[in-house]
Parts: C-alpha cells; sequence; structure tokens
C-alpha cells in the first residue's frame, strides 16, 4: 500500500505531540506542581448558575479574593452541612455581582459580603471589569459554551498544563525576563504558589510558598505596585462614594424584601497592609456607616480575637487559618447572628 | 458553535462517525442537515427559524423564478426575493443604524425626537447565508443554474455547517450538484482536510487569538493619544489579527468540508503578497469579492458605461461592501477608502497604456526591472495603504480613528506607551514572518507546498502546530466575521 507523505506526516505529529504532551505534564508534576482550575467566566458561570437551585441550602459568597482564601469551603460544608457558592473575583468590587443578585428575583437566599474597602468602594471601573466580564458570559452562555464547560472540566481535573494562568503559551512568553520599554511599569506576576485554584473557586497557598518569605514578599511587591498605581487615579469625590452607598443600601434592601439574608464581613488582613487600609478607609466612615445604612449584621475580624490571624503577605490566609478562620464565623453566625443551617443535624 | 472549542471536537467526531454510516446517501444528508442545524442551533436556538424561514421562501421562490416565463410575474417573484431577502439583512443588522442615523437627520431639523433604543440581536452569520441565498434567486432569475432538485438539497446547500456561519460565500452551482450523487472523502482528502483544520485552528488560536489580539484590543481601546510606535505596532497586529482570524476560519472550512469529500472555494490567496489593490480583492475575502462584483458591480453597468461611470459603479460597490461588514459609518469609510485606492490604480493604469513604450524599449526596460524586486516593493506600498484602511475598520468611532492616524503619521506631544516589550517583539516578529511567507507562498497552496515537503519535515511542521495549539488555551469564543 503507497502511504501518502500527509498520511505519515499525520502519524508522526501525532507521535510527536504525545511524547511533548507527556514529557510536559511529568516535567511539571515533577516539580511538584498539582492541579488548579482556570478561574476564568466559565467556572464563575458555572457557579452562579447554581445559586437558585441550591438557594435553600447553600450561602452565596461574593467580593474579592480573600473571600476565596479566607473561606475554607470544606470546612464550612462539613461545619454547616450546607454549600459554599464562592462568586467572588480577585482584585474586583463585588458591586456589579450584588447588582446582579439583587434584581434576580429568584434570589432569596443567603449572601455574605466581603468587605475589601479598597475594591467595595472602589470607582474605578477597573475593578469592575472581572465581574462584568463574568457577568456578561453567564446571561449570555450558548448551549455549546456550556458543553465545551462539561468537556474541559474533567480533561482540567487530570491535567496540569491545561492551566492558562501559568502554562499556556501567553502566560510562558510573559515570565520571559526582557527589558521594560522607557515610560511603562512591567506589569509584576504573581507566582505560581501564591494561588492553586479547586473547583470550588477556593484559592490556597502551598507550602512552598508559607515556607519561603521570598516568595511573600514578592506578592507583598505586587500590592506596592498596585498601590502605587491605584495612587495615579484620580481619588472618588465624596458624592461618588455616597452614590455607592445608596446603591448598597437599595440592593440590600432588594434582597432582604424577598426574604434573602445579607451580612457583610471583614475579612481579615495585617501589616501594612491593614495599617494602609484603617488609614484610608476609617472603620467609622466605612465599615460603621454601611452597618448602619443597610441595617444588616457585620462581622469585623478586628472584633473577634480568634479571627486576627496574621496574613503570610499581609492580606490573605494560609489554608490552616482559613479553617480556623471559617470555624469561628460559622460559630459567630450561629451564636450572634441568629444565623441557623437547618441541613447540620442531617449531614452531620 | 465555533471550530476553536471542544463542543466541535465532539460534534465533529461524532458527524464523521454517523456520515460515513453504512446506509443511504439520502439518510446520511439528512444527518448532515440535522447535524447543521445543530451546529447552528447551538449558538443561539431560536435564530434556526429565521435560517428555515429564509431556505423555505428561497427554495420556492427560486423555483417560480426559473420556470415563469411572464417577465413581469417573474420580476415581481425576485422583488418578493430580494425584500425577504435584505429586509431580514436589514432589520436585524441596520435596525439600529437606520434608527440612529434617522433620529439624528430629525433632530438636526429641529424635532426633538428620541425613541427607545431598539434591542436587536445580530443572527449570527445572516450576511453570510443571505448573501448565498440572494445569489441562488438571482441566479434562477438569471436562468445561470439550474433550480435545485430536492428541499433537502437546497437546505444542505445554504445550511451546511462548514461555510454557514462566515462563509467562504457559496454558489448554487459550486455547492448544489455536491450533494446530487453519494459521497464519501477519500484518504488523501481526510489528510488534507485534517491538515487544513489544524492550519486554520492554528492561524486563529496561536496567531490571531494569543498573539495579536491582545497588542491589537489595547492600542484601538487607549483613551489617549499613543506614542508613534505603539499607534503602528497596534494596527499592524490588527492586520494580522483579521487575517489570521477570518482566512483560519475559512481554511477549517474548508478542511472540514474536505473530511466529509465535499470541495468549497477558497477564500484567501495570502492577500498581503498582493500588488495592486484589484490584486488584493482577489486575494482577500475572494468569495464576497467575486460576490459583490457579480451580482452588484456588473449589474449596475460594470466598466461598460464609460470611464466615469466605471469609477462611480466602482465606488457604490466599495461602499456597500464596507457597509455589509458592519452597521456603522468607520465600514463606510473603510470601503470609501478602497474603492479610492481601486479608481486611483485603474486611472493610473489606464494612463500607462496610453503612454505605452516601444516595444524595444519595453524589453530593455523589464531586463532592467528583473534585477530589482519591484514586485515585493509594490506589495509593500499595498500593505501600507490597506493598513491605513484597516483603521477605519477596527477602530470604535472617528474619534479613535483619527487620534490613531494622528499618532501613526506624527509625533504627539504627551504621548503615552501602551504595549510591552514582549508584545512589541511578537507582533514584530509574527507580522515579518507573515508578510514573507505571504510574499513567498503568493503563487502557491498550502497544499501544493505540504505535498512538496518531505513527510518528516511536515510531520514536525504540523506537530508544532498542535502543540501550539494544545499549549495556547487562549482563544475568543467568537471569530471577528461573525458580528459581521
Amino acid at each position: 500500500m503507497k502511504h501518502t507523505p500527509l498520511r505519515n506526516a499525520l502519524l508522526l505529529a501525532c507521535g510527536i505531540v504525545l511524547l511533548f504532551l507527556i514529557f510536559w505534564e511529568t516535567y511539571l508534576r515533577s516539580t511538584g506542581i498539582g492541579i488548579s482550575y482556570d478561574d476564568g467566566p466559565e467556572l464563575w458561570t458555572h457557579k452562579r448558575s447554581l445559586v437558585t437551585k441550591e438557594q435553600d441550602r447553600a450561602t452565596v459568597f461574593i467580593g474579592s479574593s480573600r473571600n476565596k482564601y479566607d473561606l475554607d469551603i470544606e470546612t464550612w460544608r462539613s461545619l454547616t452541612g450546607e454549600d459554599a457558592i464562592q462568586l467572588a473575583f480577585e482584585g474586583t468590587s463585588p458591586m456589579p455581582v450584588l447588582d446582579d443578585l439583587a434584581n434576580d428575583h429568584s434570589f432569596k437566599g443567603k449572601l455574605m459580603i466581603d468587605v475589601t474597602e479598597m475594591l467595595l468602594f472602589s470607582t474605578n471601573p477597573e475593578d469592575s471589569r472581572l465581574a462584568k466580564k463574568g457577568l456578561d458570559y453567564y446571561k449570555n452562555i450558548t448551549p455549546a459554551q456550556w458543553f465545551s464547560f462539561q468537556v474541559n472540566k474533567p480533561l482540567e481535573s487530570q491535567f496540569v498544563f491545561l492551566e492558562r494562568d501559568y502554562f499556556s503559551i501567553k502566560a510562558l512568553l510573559k515570565r520571559i525576563d526582557i527589558p521594560t520599554r522607557a515610560g511603562m511599569e512591567k506589569e509584576p506576576l504573581f507566582p505560581i504558589d501564591f494561588g492553586r485554584i479547586s473547583f470550588d473557586r477556593q484559592n490556597k497557598m502551598s507550602d512552598k510558598f508559607l515556607k519561603e518569605i521570598s516568595i511573600q514578599d514578592s506578592v507583598k511587591n505586587i500590592w506596592s505596585y498596585y498601590s502605587r498605581m491605584g495612587a495615579k487615579q484620580p481619588p472618588p469625590t465624596q458624592q461618588s462614594i455616597d452614590s455607592l452607598f445608596q446603591v448598597i443600601q437599595e440592593d440590600v434592601q432588594k434582597i432582604t424584601s424577598r426574604g434573602g439574608k445579607v451580612i457583610f464581613v471583614r475579612t481579615p488582613s495585617s501589616g501594612v497592609f491593614l495599617q494602609i487600609e484603617q488609614q484610608i478607609f476609617p472603620r467609622e466612615h466605612f465599615w460603621n456607616r454601611i452597618l448602619s445604612l443597610t441595617g444588616a449584621p457585620g462581622i469585623h475580624f478586628m472584633d473577634y480575637p480568634e479571627q486576627q490571624l496574621i496574613c503570610p503577605e499581609d492580606s490573605h490566609l494560609s489554608p490552616t487559618d482559613a479553617i480556623t478562620y471559617t470555624k469561628s464565623l460559622v460559630k459567630v453566625l450561629e451564636t450572634e447572628k441568629g444565623w441557623s443551617f437547618p441541613n447540620k443535624i442531617k449531614s452531620n | 458553535m465555533v471550530f476553536n472549542s471542544y463542543t466541535f471536537i465532539v460534534f465533529f467526531l461524532v458527524m464523521m462517525g454517523l456520515y460515513n454510516l453504512p446506509i443511504s446517501w439520502k439518510s446520511r444528508k439528512i444527518i448532515l442537515l440535522l447535524g447543521s442545524y445543530l451546529f447552528y442551533a447551538a449558538w443561539n436556538p431560536p435564530f434556526i427559524l429565521l435560517l428555515w424561514l429564509s431556505t423555505v421562501v428561497d427554495f420556492f421562490v427560486g423555483r417560480a423564478l426559473y420556470t415563469q416565463e411572464n417577465k413581469a410575474k417573474k420580476k415581481l417573484l425576485l422583488v418578493v426575493s430580494l425584500i425577504g431577502n435584505l429586509g431580514m439583512l436589514c432589520f436585524f443588522k441596520y435596525g439600529g443604524f437606520l434608527l440612529d442615523n434617522f433620529v439624528l437627520l430629525v433632530n438636526a431639523l429641529g424635532m426633538d425626537y428620541h425613541p427607545a433604543k431598539p434591542n436587536i440581536i445580530l443572527p449570527a452569520g445572516i450576511s453570510f447565508y443571505t448573501f448565498t441565498t440572494l445569489c441562488y434567486t438571482i441566479d434562477m432569475y438569471k436562468k445561470e443554474s439550474k433550480p435545485v432538485k430536492s428541499m433537502l438539497d437546497f437546505s444542505l446547500f445554504v445550511t451546511f455547517f462548514p461555510h454557514l456561519v462566515a462563509g467562504p460565500i457559496v454558489r448554487p452551482p459550486q455547492l448544489a450538484p455536491q450533494f446530487e450523487s453519494p459521497k464519501k472523502a477519500t484518504a488523501q482528502q481526510i489528510y488534507e482536510g485534517l491538515f487544513l483544520l489544524s492550519l486554520g485552528l492554528f492561524m486563529k488560536v496561536v496567531l490571531a487569538d494569543g498573539m495579536l489580539a491582545s497588542p491589537a484590543d489595547t492600542v484601538f481601546g487607549a483613551q489617549k493619544s499613543l506614542h508613534t510606535l505603539d499607534a503602528w505596532l497596534g494596527v499592524l497586529a490588527f492586520s494580522g489579527q483579521i487575517f489570521f482570524d477570518f482566512a483560519g476560519y475559512s481554511t477549517c472550512a474548508i478542511g472540514v468540508a474536505a473530511c466529509m469529500g465535499f470541495t468549497l472555494p477558497e477564500n484567501f490567496k495570502y492577500p498581503y503578497a498582493a500588488t495592486g489593490f484589484s490584486d488584493f480583492w482577489r486575494r482577500w475575502h475572494i468569495t464576497l469579492s467575486a460576490w459583490l462584483r457579480d451580482y452588484l458591480y456588473i449589474p449596475i453597468g460594470g466598466n461598460r458605461k464609460g470611464v466615469f461611470r466605471t469609477y462611480i459603479n466602482l465606488m457604490i460597490t466599495m461602499l456597500l461592501g464596507g457597509l455589509w461588514h458592519g452597521a456603522n459609518w468607520t465600514f463606510v469609510v473603510w470601503g470609501a477608502l478602497h474603492g479610492l485606492y481601486l479608481c486611483i490604480e485603474k486611472l493610473m493604469q489606464d494612463r500607462f497604456k496610453k503612454n505605452a513604450v516601444p516595444e524595444d524599449a519595453s524589453a530593455a526596460l523589464s531586463g532592467w526591472k528583473k534585477n530589482i524586486p519591484t514586485g515585493f516593493f509594490k506589495a509593500m506600498l499595498v500593505f501600507f495603504l490597506v493598513n491605513v484602511t484597516w483603521v477605519f475598520f477596527r477602530a470604535p468611532d472617528f474619534t479613535s480613528a483619527w487620534r490613531l492616524l494622528i499618532a501613526m503619521f506624527s509625533s504627539v506631544t504627551d504621548s503615552i506607551v501602551v504595549l510591552t516589550s514582549l508584545d512589541v517583539l511578537v507582533v514584530t516578529i509574527v507580522i515579518t514572518v507573515m508578510v514573507l511567507f505571504h510574499w513567498r507562498m503568493r503563487n502557491t497552496s498550502v497544499l501544493q507546498a505540504a505535498a512538496k515537503m518531505p513527510a518528516w519535515l511536515l510531520g514536525i511542521v504540523w506537530s508544532a502546530m498542535l502543540i501550539l495549539l494544545i499549549l495556547s488555551q487562549e482563544s475568543s469564543g467568537s471569530f471577528i466575521y461573525f458580528q459581521f
């Protein structure tokens, strides 16, 4: 039988591709890197679609990355017998998601809003970009996109190399050290050990990150970079902040009037980060005001000694401290805030 | 659904399995048709009704047009078809645009009229399948081809999933007869199809989305005056992005069709190697250019009604061609610039013909010309001028377009840099390689070139494309031309 060049080329190509992927996957695993999910609009949309279906036995979490690091979902499940639907976005204001839930008449469940002041009270549109992208995808998802997600899910759970944030061509190219152009500041890249992401959208620091101070410092430098960038933006006016409070009040009112429950949570921060936050966003002008204006309860980590934990890079908790924090959170919710978890008895 | 998705991979494998079942040709065609509807409905199911409506109306109108001998009735039928097809296109694609311009006009006349903004969703591929059905009815009117015998074959002609959403725009004689007799892809067709599918996905996912989309978006989205280098690189990035995106889609479409034993017309032929603007339009979106030539330029007179009318006809064709791409005046300006280029080119050609040098001198000149690469310089000039037109094509409004053009052609004080060193490097390398590759390949095709390569080398190239494709994981859920 005569073999055409294309047939032989195809066989050779398949062989090379297979060998390369085996090598690449084995190499990545040998460096200690585990599975991490792509936390794009697809996964967020999957979680958002669970809100109405599971609201009787789940709490919805919105906010920024602190929620994603500090809430240990397994601990939450084991203590409450309920699920935690994580809808927070890294580095993003929760306002677009709060608006979406407030205007979703089918949502009557429990909502926990993470208050990271510099994001919640931000009027910079860039701080809402990821949330708007996620919402846009959720509202316009096509059957084909839904199906692609179902196919992608088992693949991502098996192969490390499918992690887009670190191992896509673009991500690999970004890590090449090229001199920066005059007039530009190089955008810093988060170290891979800072956040491994589960299918529940929980972020966890790796053991290596917790051991190596230099990696923790590199993340602290990233906070400094964003702080410098933020300082270049015009500060929000009092009027814009007042109107933001107004929107939060209206949104909370919409949810509670339907029978939903809303609680604000100030998750821990420490070190220089905390000092800056306290300076720019004094508690009495922001935290106290939001509670008095909305009438919703709140849990501030400074009010509970067991929640005053040290963040390795000043802003997020380690996986072990996330368990401690989540246990305290559930305890406060039950004992002080009147939250009950009816499924707890059944499952425990 | 889009070719660059897991859904399509599953769909394609299932379709290949079902299509090759040992059952009757009619049953296989029904499978193909149902699959095509599924392919379309996977994007937005309700719009499948529009596709059905268009198919049913044009099948019966087309047949009536062919058999009708009464000229008045025949014209009436043609008008019905044109109103049906173009009316649908106008409503969905130009409804908002027409209303906006009407409001601007009446407000300028002093009337205070502010209607609610219509919320019209553009059905994917409507411009493409409308042109496909339109050319069928016009052909029937002119008796240029015979009516498709069965509704099944006609539905497949309109709906066949590889070309449905973004072309190539097929003519009845190019595709409809292929459904008449049983088809089975040969092994060679399958290998060629898979190669083209890999190449098309590589162009779309790795080059368009992975390498060029981000710098182009950054530059065209900038709200401030840019540094000249950034402005140029952004425009060059877009010129590459739109080529790799659209030519990538067409290559995938041709490859997928080949895997099933069908042949779709070529849609791109290394356009950035064009040495003139008429040459450019013979290489860029070939099926649309040919459609506009045969169903618009020639019917309005072409070059048969004198020099002046030829220029007018060229401009009308290109203006409407621009508007076909999108309901925005920026697209009209893009078309106008191309029309202007074509007119100037024609004017120069006519002048040169008049002032033709004597044969002996001409021979001496051509000998001299062989020593300098004039063709390549011409191609670079065309590429440069085409890039200027892309500014209007991509910019969201005229303010952004002017700001970018000013940055490209003058040194602006207080300009900002937005592209990283990596962006500069990637765009420079990709665009340079693209232009050289177009020039090298301008008189051949990728399959011809592949056939000449040793299998081991082709295998390495193929595997490199696949590896980069798998590692890219960076793909938008759409193709640029889906919005047109």
